[in-house]
């Protein structure tokens, strides 16, 4: 099967997705997408503090789904064997303000605790949310290799300039497929 | 013989430079690997060692762009350590060095300071430079 590169043009063009990114999660692709997004903040003139903005919700975006996306894909490169998570990441932008989303499948079991945590997030302003993380940075165990599973929600909530939207629509076998959406204003 | 460390950064990780014999310590460039505990291990473990003898002073030089919050998680950690050390009686400094106009750094500079209680805490703000990527 052959896609439509015409179509796929076009699709991308009438929603205005600048970047798209779909498969395993691992270090260097993140570096890889990174530095198209920032090509891409500096061809828009952007204050650093909304670049800064675009690039760590885009981190912590990934690095969410490397903890939570419960689908893998086994690849080997000979010297390095990894069995990376799966996820989709979006960014799409019109007039200086910027979508960033990301998609997962995810296990049943962690939809709740998700959920609750970014409906608490939601509640807080911007004030708040500097505080929580505060509190939450040191209440995570130092030694504890979690990645700090709390802490990126928060960051993200931080530079988000709306809510956080979200869904999770059921994807069979104990499973969900989530999708984060997030909101950065290029005239914060 | 007094250890020392350079690594050179890459895409993620950060430029470091250990240099014992100066009680020296240096990060600059960004952090966001997935990874950051394993990377920054060999640092912690021979903070941990040097603040727990007898240095006399030491300086911190945290010059980063930009880090992810597990990065902050740690920079917190060895910040908290180092505030322990210089409660002890040791000369400690930490240069926080930054962009004029890169906030979140600032702020993250801010709050870890509201934390410090005997260590110098310098905010050491730079011309801006908006090539973040460095």
């Amino acid at each position: 099967m052959i896609l439509d590169m015409l179509e796929y043009y076009n699709m991308k063009k009438r929603l205005n997705i600048n970047v798209i990114y779909s498969g395993p999660i691992w270090a260097e692709g993140i570096e890889g997408i990174g530095a198209a997004i920032r090509n891409m903040t500096a061809f828009d003139e952007l204050s650093l503090s909304v670049s800064q903005s675009i690039f760590s919700v885009f981190v912590e975006q990934m690095n969410n789904m490397l903890m939570y996306s419960s689908e893998k894909e086994v690849f080997d490169l000979g010297s390095k064997r990894a069995n990376a998570p799966k996820g989709v990441f979006v960014l799409g932008s019109q007039d200086k303000t910027y979508f960033l989303q990301s998609g997962n499948v995810i296990n049943n079991d962690d939809v709740e605790k998700v959920k609750v945590r970014l409906d608490f997030l939601n509640t807080l302003d911007k004030k708040q949310l500097r505080e929580h993380y505060k509190t939450q940075i040191k209440a995570e165990n130092p030694n504890t290799e979690s990645k700090g599973a709390g802490l990126g929600l928060i960051e993200i909530a931080r530079r988000a300039n709306a809510p956080i939207e979200y869904s999770f629509v059921p994807f069979g076998d104990g499973l969900s497929f989530f999708t984060m959406f997030v909101t950065i204003g290029g005239n914060k | 013989m007094a250890y020392k460390l350079e690594v050179q950064k890459t895409g993620s990780t950060p430029y470091v430079l250990i240099d014992e014999e100066n009680g020296y310590l240096k990060f600059e460039g960004e952090s966001y690997h997935e990874n950051v505990v394993v990377f920054f291990k060999d640092v912690s473990g021979w903070l941990n060692s040097f603040l727990s003898s007898e240095f006399g002073s030491f300086t911190f030089e945290c010059a980063l762009k930009y880090f992810n919050s597990s990065t902050t998680k740690l920079l917190l950690n060895m910040l908290l350590d180092m505030d322990d050390a210089a409660a002890n009686g040791n000369k400690v400094v930490v240069n926080w060095m930054v962009d004029e106009d890169n906030d979140i750094i600032i702020e993250c500079g801010e709050d870890f300071k509201d934390e410090m209680n005997a260590l110098e805490f310098n905010m050491i703000t730079i011309c801006a430079n908006r090539n973040i990527a460095g």
